[in-house]
């Protein structure tokens, strides 16, 4: 008997979270991200990105830690740093959504394939998407300074560029919270 | 329990008749090519079989398996065609709707679908358990549609609505019936089956004969791609793949 009532509730639910999901949807309805708009201002002339930079620059956080020794200030600025790039990574996609619902042309009677491109398209939203999921993961729970790729240092195989580790100062916060 | 059976028979293919006639005024064919092709088949099948059943009863089991079968294949249509309405008019996620169909369809197939043939046991249970698991998997990637449209944001406009959810009561009364008939057995099965499945199929009919009366443009921005003055699919192109970029340069920081 628990079958048909796990398949019943599974029938129900199913039916009552698409009729919620189809909904009229608002075109002028804002979006999650919409509050987060400033963030995204000159995403295409390099502002927004010299903002990230800084963002996720952990240089200073290192300056009041080691050389300064002040520990109780780099771990406020630590915290108020991981919301900022939060902020900032929700403002990113909420620009990448909008650019994605943009409407192009489309063929009469539905040909959904007929452009070439379209699967290309498909592959740069989702790369994007999982990028976005796996840094705003990273960021959650570590903090921006945090290195979101592993840094695999026990592989000798694997040269490490002095350059960007210098420019970057990668820290581990995971022993802050 | 005969009366009521015909009723609903012909109420069914009363309503199919309406949805094709009413399609053949308003011009919704061309919109919707996937979909009438589906509910023309399904007219058929149904006139066939209620021809069959008056005229050659011996046969009419043969023949309604047969119906039932590729018309398990055939309600495949109904996701496509709400895909491509949900999904097409954007060309960075026009395939968006293709894609997750496929997906989940091949996950379920290999996780959930494939291992019932495995089973040993009756083929009338097997062909039950097939047709549940299909329909779950339908039912997963209707939802799974209406996720994505409300992720984006994307205006279904009426008929899609109506369809999705027409679709949606059909399959939902589809899986607790075939269910039902799984636990409760032959005995009993055959009484369900002759009461719930024509009853999910009007319910169904009735959505989309409401939703499909008239075709409705979908309200979206004043401009699009391409036009003058605005962005073209070349720099959409481009602008997506800085954004990933940024992004992976970020990451790989």
């Amino acid at each position: 008997m628990m079958p048909l009532v796990a398949y019943v509730v599974i029938a129900v639910l199913s039916i009552l979270v698409l009729a919620l999901l189809v909904r009229k949807t608002r075109l002028d309805e804002p979006s999650e991200a919409a509050a987060e708009e400033e963030y995204a201002l000159g995403l295409w002339d390099g502002q927004c990105l010299n903002l990230s930079e800084r963002i996720f620059d952990s240089a200073d956080y290192r300056w009041l830690r080691d050389e300064l020794g002040f520990l109780h200030l780099a771990r406020s600025l630590a915290r108020s740093r991981k919301g900022l790039a939060i902020r900032w990574l929700k403002a990113l996609r909420g620009a990448f959504e909008d650019m994605v619902c943009i409407p192009g042309e489309v063929s009469s009677g539905g040909n959904a394939g007929a452009h070439p491109r379209s699967w290309h398209l498909l592959w740069l939203t989702l790369r994007f998407h999982l990028a976005l999921g796996y840094a705003l993961l990273v960021v959650r729970l570590f903090g921006p300074c945090h290195r979101l790729i592993p840094p695999f240092d026990w592989r000798p195989f694997i040269p490490e560029s002095s350059s960007r580790e210098g420019r970057y100062g990668m820290v581990d916060l995971g022993d802050l919270d | 329990m005969e009366t009521y059976s015909i009723t609903l028979w012909l109420f069914g293919l009363a309503l199919l008749m309406t949805l094709i006639l009413r399609a053949k005024s308003g011009g919704l064919f061309l919109h919707f090519p996937l979909f009438y092709s589906y509910i023309t088949y399904t007219f058929s099948g149904s006139l066939i079989t209620f021809l069959i059943y008056r005229l050659r009863p011996g046969s009419y089991p043969t023949s309604y398996w047969f119906y039932f079968l590729i018309n398990l294949l055939a309600e495949f249509a109904v996701l496509a065609e709400v895909s491509d309405h949900v999904f097409e008019p954007y060309p960075a996620i026009r395939q968006f709707g293709r894609f997750l169909t496929i997906c989940i369809s091949t996950l379920f197939f290999i996780l959930y679908i494939l291992p019932s043939f495995l089973q040993f046991r009756p083929s009338s249970l097997a062909l039950l358990d097939f047709s549940l698991r299909t329909s779950l998997t339908k039912m997963v990637i209707i939802v799974a549609l209406g996720a994505a449209a409300r992720y984006y944001r994307l205006p279904l406009g009426r008929n899609v609505a109506g369809l999705m959810m027409g679709f949606a009561l059909y399959l939902g009364i589809y899986i607790v019936s075939l269910a039902a008939a799984q636990i409760f057995g032959k005995v009993l099965y055959a009484g369900i089956f002759r009461f719930m499945l024509p009853l999910g199929s009007i319910l169904c009919l009735l959505a989309w004969t409401v939703a499909m009366w008239q075709f409705e443009v979908i309200p979206r921005t004043s401009w699009k791609l391409g036009e003058p003055g605005h962005e073209t699919l070349e720099e959409l192109s481009y602008r997506l793949s800085k954004l990933n970029t940024t992004l992976t340069r970020l990451v790989r920081k």
